[in-house]
């Protein structure tokens, strides 16, 4: 009776210590490991270089020379995508860390504070989740301008709430919880009690949010880039080269279908290892 | 009481909205002037000055601001600087493609998942649907729109190319916006079917000694956040913003095109209008589902914010 | 104990609204008709559809007298006419000006108007006309760049004094020296004529433009606008003055012009191949190339300045001679632009475009060749000597480094282009950085001149463009340095209609740029205008923009 929806029902039967992880996950964490490499190390990945032109050898199709084809300045398509894996997981990370961070601060200080200010950081949540975050991310583009690092931002912006909101549900139940409640009628100080007590059983939850919210952060920053307030031409990030790959559809649809399938692939195995991260660390409470 | 309580909360959002929105767009550096002026103009600084006169770029922030809620009280948007028409024109120009297409969307999506959730009844058959769905809520949106015209426009000839010729032109963005939509309702839709396992499950565990917390964990996790709310906020965002892509992708009018020309050429008072309008929008909709389904659920009736998300959590 | 106790119920609430809102979408979308199919034979009404770029025509410019932009003058010309009319052969021949004289020492022309012509708005068109326009060309409140080039004004300087009322119907314009490109200045759209009325009572709302604003005496009068959308022209029934020679007579051929903004070029080829356009501007080769047989492409080599790359010579890298020359033979442009354009377009080794009347010198054709060596070995010259962990030059610390700055819309061909020169010069140890900017964040940029390289054609069919270029105050002149030599030549050139001295004068400055490099050309770009048969009567100008007074579709 095992099944695997949204892998937040969990199989019914009991997780019994050591288990080697499904063949799935196995591959996820491959995939995560060659997209790791590609960013650090691209060279080893690929000989060709990303921003070579090549007047003769344009929009010509996957082929021995070219595994994904060349573009229509003559660069090789499969060396501009390893060469853009770094921008899509540094974003994806950078912006995942300072939304979780934020989150984390913000979540816990609402879940500790008297009514009042609970109530407002609450209702300012609320309002910044009342905006599709996309939207959210094209309005801070708008304030601090284009470019790649303020995509970074404008990411972590709109999903800070999700993170504050999770957080400070946790902090609100762990608060209530009969050890915390010793600890502070002992007379522990309150910012030990965080430390100790509510941001372990905060991070929990909340570090497979980030695993899950890594892969989206990367697609809402090919997004952005997509549209052209990220990084310039000729970067090779990956929602850059599926903007110029629009324009050739008709006559190079290999451009726009190979970066497209790294994100892909990229998010499938950041939201599989997720979920199996979440599968073990429910079955660790039992 | 209650609906007082709700339809405060609708305005308080918008009112949060368009401050938000105000306070943001002041912070851009830069001349609006200039907006106006277009590339390589010269002129004197006496029109210049009658320019931000006519504009009243020159009040103190202050009396800017409370004019500015005193007209959006009066329905009026402003004026966007560089296409010289109102706000409230530009955007309800542009508004019916949009609309029309994330309706289309919308009912696309609820077709899918509603046969996926019924039809797909075997373990193999969910297996199948579980990958599809995590690969579609993966994928970005425009690239499966661009994947989808690549392959039924230009290469099958299905569907037009060009996005002004009528409903077929409509199909494949609706189709696109209405994938990752829809992978997230057949979720739902699929777990609310399956609820007598999961209780099964719950007794079993709670049976084992997993403690409230941990069922509070798992549970919290669900539509990527704590709150029923979110589940339509969720949906209702990824149909606003993805249509703002799609309609890129696909090259169709509508207030996607509206939304990146304004923010990327700063016509502040549209991208405002835009912010205004799209909390209206987000707020009456939840605004509508939840007054419905206070209705359907009495059970959900409780004063204190707070605690009613608690209850949420812990209601299993 | 259910664990979604509401899921379901969410989901019905939510059905609940979606079916709300898809109603009204549904409501909303029956009365609205799609893109009328063109040429209905049932009808009487006779439309013609016509596909442009269209770009930042909505940014402030649907005003005549103060855009330069290409895309204004394409979309005006149908709504305001011009004292006289260039034909095929480069001759002037009387539109709204019957005839005139200019006096011997070229310091005065006089223009006898024709009677018969009214606006849109049934204001009549006179002397007072006239006046009214022309002093709104050179008022610095209209903020005009090109209108005011070319009627010779200058702030503070210039050619033109003014324009005087000599009769109900005569009318004169008064110079200051000779100025031999008046003429064309005068037979373009930019020196065009709105009525009166509306010059009067909406001065402000003229570069938003709109119906009832946009009123000339032209053959098509502004009916409807949706910014970034459309633009719809009715014909003129009262139009009875076109320009002498012209092969139609009387109101237009056409019932209906409709004008479509399509910025993608799938969607321009897309609605030629489905006949969701007539008429489609704006194409490249590569487009061209995936039309099938039944399309006339007219294609029509630009004159004036070809596509080229501006450097600034005030600051940076490119304050020294030897680097501007290595940029310039430092990429392989032939290379690039065959690959690009299909081989349809020509390399550029002039300022000039081979098609600008008396003024093209060819024997800089092919003088300074893509040649990396030496361009490395002039970059080693000039001190960049060492290098740093990415392959760039270094020279006391600070990389070779220029910044190229370009507003968006940027064409998929211009973007290609720039790729090929990055790479190129990137081999050299050359960075260039490509800031593509948004007009408004551009015009903030270019101000102060903040940037290395910027990159534009115009089109002229005078050669007089380089005055604007180059001249001290130029209103695109890229270097704040004074250049007495080229002033002279430039002030010298327009004193004198002798096309003999007018080519040496030109020829010395395009010999000028080519030892001091300060633009850089790269290839001469044509006008493709592509219609699908059965559209009859459509004519282009020297500029190869379409004129759609005589054009009709016949099924």
């Amino acid at each position: 009776m095992s099944k695997e929806i949204d892998a937040g029902v969990v199989a019914a039967r009991p997780s019994s210590g050591r288990r080697v992880p499904p063949a799935g996950v196995l591959a996820a964490a491959l995939m995560l490991a060659l997209l790791v490499l590609a960013a650090l190390f691209p060279w080893l990945v690929t000989a060709a270089s990303p921003l070579q032109t090549d007047a003769t050898a344009a929009l010509q199709g996957p082929s021995a020379a070219h595994p994904f084809g060349t573009d229509q300045s003559g660069r090789d398509v499969f060396a501009r995508v390893i060469y853009g894996a770094r921008y899509s997981l540094a974003v994806g990370l950078g912006a995942t860390a300072l939304a979780l961070g934020a989150g984390l601060i913000i979540g816990i200080t609402a879940g500790l504070a008297p009514r009042f200010l609970d109530g407002a950081l609450s209702r300012t949540i609320d309002v910044l989740m009342a905006f599709p975050e996309f939207l959210l991310a094209l309005v801070v583009i708008a304030v601090i301008g284009t470019g790649e690092v303020s995509i970074v931002f404008a990411v972590a912006l709109a999903a800070i709430p999700a993170y504050a909101r999770v957080a400070r549900i946790q902090t609100m139940v762990v608060s209530r919880a009969g050890y915390v409640r010793a600890a502070r009628s002992l007379g522990v100080h309150p910012f030990a009690v965080v430390a100790r007590h509510i941001i372990p059983n905060t991070l929990g939850p909340l570090r497979v949010m980030a695993t899950i919210g890594v892969g989206t952060a990367i697609v809402s920053a090919a997004g952005l880039s997509f549209l052209g307030l990220g990084p310039q031409p000729p970067t090779p990030e990956w929602g850059v080269i599926l903007s110029e790959g629009r324009n050739f559809l008709a006559t190079a649809w290999w451009i726009a279908v190979f970066p497209g399938l790294a994100i892909t692939a990229a998010v499938v195995a950041l939201s599989t290892l997720g979920r199996y991260l979440r599968l073990r660390s429910a079955g660790r409470e039992s | 009481m209650g609906s007082a309580v709700r339809l405060g909360g609708v305005l308080l959002v918008v009112w949060g909205a368009a401050t938000a929105g105000f306070i943001a767009l002041r912070l851009i550096p830069g001349d609006p002037v200039d907006v106006m002026l277009g590339v390589h103009a010269r002129v004197g600084e006496e029109v210049r000055a009658q320019i931000r006169e006519d504009w009243g770029l020159d009040e103190p922030p202050l009396v800017q601001y409370l004019s500015y809620l005193g007209r959006l009280l009066q329905g009026d948007l402003g004026q966007s600087y560089q296409l010289r028409s109102s706000v409230t024109d530009v955007i309800g120009g542009q508004a019916l493609p949009t609309v029309q297409l994330t309706s289309l969307a919308l009912l696309f999506a609820l077709v899918l998942a509603l046969a996926a959730a019924l039809l797909a009844r075997g373990p193999l058959a969910q297996r199948i649907v579980s990958l599809v769905e995590l690969l579609v809520i993966s994928s970005p949106t425009f690239w499966i729109g661009l994947v989808l015209l690549a392959v039924f426009s230009f290469q099958l000839g299905w569907f037009p190319v060009t996005a002004s010729e009528g409903f077929a032109s409509l199909v494949l963005p609706a189709l696109t916006l209405a994938l990752p939509v829809a992978g997230i309702i057949s979720q739902v839709l699929r777990q609310g079917l399956d609820d007598a396992e999961a209780q099964q499950f719950a007794t079993t565990a709670r049976a084992r000694g997993v403690s409230r917390a941990g069922l509070v964990l798992r549970h919290s996790f669900r539509h990527a956040g704590a709150d029923s709310l979110t589940l339509t906020g969720y949906l209702v965002g990824s149909l606003l913003g993805g249509a703002v892509l799609v309609e890129t992708v696909f090259a169709r009018q509508g207030l996607g095109g509206v939304a990146i020309r304004a923010i990327i050429g700063r016509d502040i008072p549209v991208v405002l209008g835009i912010i205004v309008v799209a909390a209206i929008v987000f707020a009456l909709i939840n605004l509508i589902v939840d007054l419905t389904y206070r209705v359907l659920d009495p059970r959900l009736r409780v004063l204190d914010p707070r605690l009613r998300v608690v209850a949420h959590e812990v209601a299993a | 104990m259910n664990l979604h106790p509401f899921a379901p119920k969410k989901l019905a609430a939510l059905v609940a609204a979606a079916a709300f809102v898809l109603t009204l979408g549904a409501c909303a979308a029956e009365p609205t008709a799609t893109e009328p199919a063109t040429g209905e034979p049932a009808t009487a009404e006779r439309t013609i559809t016509f596909a442009i770029e269209g770009a930042n025509l909505s940014a402030g410019h649907m005003d005549i007298h103060s855009s330069q932009l290409d895309v204004a003058s394409l979309v005006l010309r149908n709504s305001f006419d011009s004292l006289v009319s260039q034909d095929a052969t480069g001759a002037f021949v009387p539109w709204l000006a019957k005839s005139w004289t200019i006096s011997e020492d070229g310091l005065r022309y006089t223009f006898q108007l024709r009677e018969d012509v009214t606006f849109h708005d049934g204001e009549p068109f006179n002397a007072e006309a006239v006046k009214v326009n022309f002093d709104h060309v050179v008022d610095p409140k209209t903020a005009s760049a090109q209108a005011a080039s070319l009627i010779g004004y200058a702030e503070g300087g210039g050619y033109y004094i003014d324009t005087e009322v000599v009769g109900e119907f005569e009318v004169a314009v008064n110079f200051s020296q000779p100025y031999a490109p008046f003429l064309q200045g005068v037979s373009l759209p930019q020196l065009g004529f709105y009525s009166p009325l509306v010059l009067e009572d909406h001065a402000d709302d003229l570069k938003a433009g709109g119906p009832g604003i946009t009123v000339g005496t032209g053959p098509f009068i502004l009916s409807e606008y949706t910014p970034d959308q459309e633009l719809v022209f009715t014909a003129n029934p009262d139009y009875a003055w076109p320009p002498q020679g012209s092969a139609h007579q009387g109101a237009a051929a056409s019932d209906t012009l409709v004008i479509r903004i399509l910025p993608e070029a799938a969607s321009r080829v897309g609605a030629i191949t489905s006949g969701g356009a007539d008429v489609a501007a704006d194409f490249t080769p590569n487009m061209a190339a995936q039309l099938g047989d039944d399309v006339t492409v007219n294609s029509i080599e630009m004159p004036g300045l070809p596509y080229s790359l501006y450097l600034n010579e005030d600051r940076g890298v490119f304050s020294d001679p030897l680097v501007r020359e290595a940029f310039s033979i430092g990429v392989d442009a032939q290379s690039a632009i065959d690959s690009i354009y299909l081989g349809q377009f020509t390399r550029a080794w002039s300022i000039l475009g081979p098609t600008t009347p008396n003024s093209y010198d060819s024997s800089l054709e092919a003088t300074w060749p893509f040649n990396p060596d030496k361009a490395n070995a002039l970059l080693d010259e000039a001190g960049w000597t060492e290098r740093d962990a990415e392959g760039y030059r270094l020279k006391d610390g600070a990389r070779l480094s220029a910044r190229w700055i370009a507003w968006t819309p940027v064409p998929d061909d211009r973007a290609s282009l720039a790729d090929f020169l990055q790479s190129d010069l990137k081999n050299l140890g050359f960075e260039l950085v490509r800031d593509v900017l948004e007009p408004a964040q551009y015009n903030e940029a270019y101000g102060p001149r903040d940037f290395d390289v910027t990159d534009w054609a115009f089109s002229s069919p005078d050669a007089d463009v380089l005055r604007s270029h180059l001249q001290t105050g130029g209103f695109q002149t890229v270097s704040p340095v004074t250049k007495p030599e080229v002033d002279a030549w430039l002030d010298d050139a327009v004193a004198t209609s002798d096309p003999a001295v007018r080519a040496e004068l030109y020829g010395n400055i395009q010999q000028w740029n080519a030892r001091e490099v300060l633009i850089v050309p790269l290839f001469v770009p044509s006008e493709i205008t592509v219609a699908r048969d059965g559209v009859t009567g459509l004519t282009f100008d020297l500029y190869g923009r379409a004129s759609f007074y005589g054009a009709t579709v016949t099924d």
